[in-house]
């Protein structure tokens, strides 16, 4: 098949705005964050610390041991995961707040397969993996087909859902899931089969708990990233996002996109539910996602919910977290000031103060040529 | 199941749903403020919370409960001024912003109260006040309603105010009218007059004040502390009773009722042999029923042409 030349130079102009795009977005994350972190240095110094001796530590804290770099990478594929779970609903403009529930099932499910289901090797892991993409599917089912076919408010569902999610978790845990002979509430572990392998036992090298999940974790960011730009599926999350009513008149079924949006992102929160089980705790215990799940809209949003810079927001914002840690360790300044940063960067995100700033600089330089 | 019964049918259960439900009232009605008025007010949350830290150390170190309660109120009302600055004058999404604020609330008065008290946990080392408890003269004497109606926190009886004073407001004034309008269709207020971004401003910013109510209520009602992160998802839940009121004044004040029963029905029920994590979450199953049964309600009542070309089209 030849091309003609106005064929070829159309696809070289393309393929240079998607480039140019994702230099945008890389650059504008990495700015966000250095804004951030700015406004963090003059709350640290207003204190009456030394913000430089605190970020030193933040900063040069996660690399100084190979078991800090393993509390990162495990720490960015969690986080990674559960921001690539939003991504996908805000790409076709839905706001899913549910990524905590469709974890907890994620996990819940993948641990009752793991722990009560005998299973031959190599299945023993697929198959925990794949009912944890499920179930977490399966709850973002729910408010997906609420909002798609009825107009319900998606926020206000995913948030109930998160709340019923977790209070059943806790009552499995509490009652039929919890192992007896443990002073602490705690299911069984895991057999070893269904173990995500340690990064260790490949590198030699101790890597704490960072776990075969980073290779799953960068899998599902490609999958996803070819999704949403080279499938026909992808364009249509697009166009919905974009624009409903033109996607509407353009034939797309806008419910069933919306439904798509929503079971994608719960999968992936599912998924990262089983990085949890399998990977890093090797059995279910209470309240084991934290905070991570708001912490993965934080991501999303750095990354203008492009997959492939999801994951580089999420190593980065993770980095932030584990360098936060030391910091409090090391000095006088503690975790909260990187709250304090993310709180910023969500503002920043959002009201668009950054992009603005730019577009402005960029007309001025253009005015000037 | 008579256990059940008989600790439900118990004053002293009655009195404690009062106590219990009093934030969710207060922040829930101050959510269907702004809700009405077309901006979800999803820092509820960080309004409590930062009310409840501002309450907490202004009154510990200022030695007056009353100064501590009034920065309190002011430092929530705070919080939903910055998400109107935010949403009205920035154009954020207002979903986001909300989101942003409760970490900004979360993460600065957590860092606020180790600054000043080198205290990871909260500001129990530092002695704060407590707003007074209530007697009230002739109900005080009424052998059943009197142990639940009476003797309860000022802030209780203001949250218990607030419904019939939300209802009047929003349906019975010219602000609450406008204000309606506003949510309802603001093109159209703003094309007879009225001023949309000023009404908004100021039902965030009530919505912020009776939050903060709630928050002091929280460290300064019947523990005389604040505990980091105390408000623990409350504006959550205060978010879900709009819904489950179905946006309505008394409908939201009885639905945050019902959440407050059944956080004081799972602590009481700890001890019979019923588990206390299914009760919890009965609210919150029935608050997605109702969003469902509303949008249902809404969808086959709404007009057929709507409907008709979405059918066509796909």
């Amino acid at each position: 098949m030849t091309d003609t030349m106005v064929e070829l130079a159309d696809r070289r102009d393309f393929v240079a705005s998607r480039r140019r795009a994702l230099a945008v977005d890389l650059s504008m994350a990495l700015a966000t964050i250095l804004a951030a972190l700015a406004v963090g240095f003059i709350v640290i110094l207003a204190v009456g610390h030394d913000p430089l001796e605190a970020y030193r530590a933040m900063l040069t804290g996660p690399l100084q041991r190979s078991t800090r770099v393993g509390r990162w990478l495990e720490d960015a594929t969690t986080l990674t995961l559960l921001g690539l779970s939003v991504a996908i609903p805000f790409r076709a403009r839905q706001i899913s707040l549910g990524a905590e529930g469709q974890l907890y099932a994620g996990a819940l499910a993948a641990a009752v397969v793991a722990i009560f289901v005998p299973l031959p090797p190599v299945l023993a892991v697929l198959v925990p993996l794949l009912v944890a993409a499920v179930a977490g599917g399966a709850v973002g089912a729910i408010p997906g087909v609420l909002k798609a076919r009825l107009a319900a408010n998606e926020i206000v569902a995913t948030l109930m859902l998160n709340a019923i999610v977790v209070r059943l978790y806790d009552y499995l845990l509490n009652n039929q899931l919890k192992q007896p002979d443990s002073g602490s509430v705690r299911s069984a572990n895991v057999p070893a089969g269904s173990a995500l392998t340690r990064l260790q036992d490949w590198f030699g090298v101790p890597l704490g708990r960072a776990n075969l999940g980073l290779l799953l974790m960068l899998l599902t960011a490609l999958a996803l990233w070819l999704l949403i730009t080279r499938t026909t599926l992808g364009y249509r999350i697009r166009m919905v996002g974009s624009n409903p009513d033109f996607a509407r008149y353009g034939g797309i079924k806008v419910p069933r996109v919306i439904e798509s949006s929503f079971i994608i992102g719960g999968a992936v929160a599912g998924l990262a539910g089983a990085h949890l089980l399998l990977g890093v705790y090797g059995r279910l215990e209470p309240g084991m996602a934290g905070g991570l799940a708001f912490e993965g809209i934080v991501v999303a949003l750095l990354a203008r919910n492009n997959p492939l810079v999801v994951v580089a927001a999420g190593f980065l914002y993770s980095y932030l977290r584990v360098g936060g840690d030391i910091m409090e360790q090391q000095t006088d300044v503690g975790t909260e000031i990187v709250v304090i940063i993310q709180a910023v960067i969500v503002l920043l995100v959002t009201a668009r103060l950054l992009p603005d700033l730019l577009k402005r600089r960029l007309a001025r330089k253009q005015m000037a040529r | 199941m008579n256990a059940a019964v008989e600790v439900i049918l118990s004053t002293a259960f009655l009195a404690a749903v009062l106590r219990v439900a009093t934030p969710y009232v207060l922040a829930a009605l101050g959510g269907l403020i702004a809700e009405r008025a077309g901006v979800s007010n999803i820092a509820l949350e960080g309004s409590m919370l930062a009310a409840a830290c501002a309450g907490a150390l202004v009154s510990g170190y200022s030695g007056s409960t009353w100064l501590g309660a009034l920065c309190g109120i002011a430092a929530g009302t705070l919080i939903a001024l910055l998400l109107a600055v935010a949403r009205l004058n920035l154009g954020a999404d207002a979903i986001i912003a909300g989101i942003g604020l409760n970490l900004l609330a979360s993460g600065a008065t957590a860092f606020a109260v180790f600054a000043l008290l080198d205290d990871k946990g909260g500001t129990t080392g530092l002695p704060s006040g407590t707003l007074p408890t209530i007697h009230i003269p002739l109900i005080e004497d009424i052998p059943v309603a009197g142990d639940i109606l009476s003797g309860q926190n000022l802030v209780t009886y203001l949250a218990l105010l607030s419904a019939p004073a939300v209802a009047w407001l929003l349906l019975r004034t010219k602000f609450g009218f406008h204000l309606r309008a506003v949510g309802e269709m603001p093109e159209a207020a703003r094309s007879v007059g009225i001023r949309v971004r000023r009404i908004q401003f100021l039902a965030l910013a009530l919505s912020g004040a009776l939050a903060g109510l709630a928050g002091i209520f929280l460290s300064m009602g019947y523990v005389s502390f604040f505990v980091r992160d105390m408000t623990a998802g409350r504006g959550f839940i205060a978010l879900a009773a709009i819904f489950l009121g179905g946006l309505r004044p008394w409908g939201v004040f009885f639905a945050a009722l019902g959440f407050g029963a059944a956080e004081a029905l799972a602590v009481q029920l700890g001890n019979l042999d019923i588990p206390p994590q299914l009760v919890s979450a009965i609210p919150y199953a029935a608050t997605l029923v109702a969003l469902a049964l509303n949008a249902w309600r809404r969808r086959s009542r709404s007009d057929p042409a709507a409907s008709t070309t979405q059918q066509i089209a796909q």
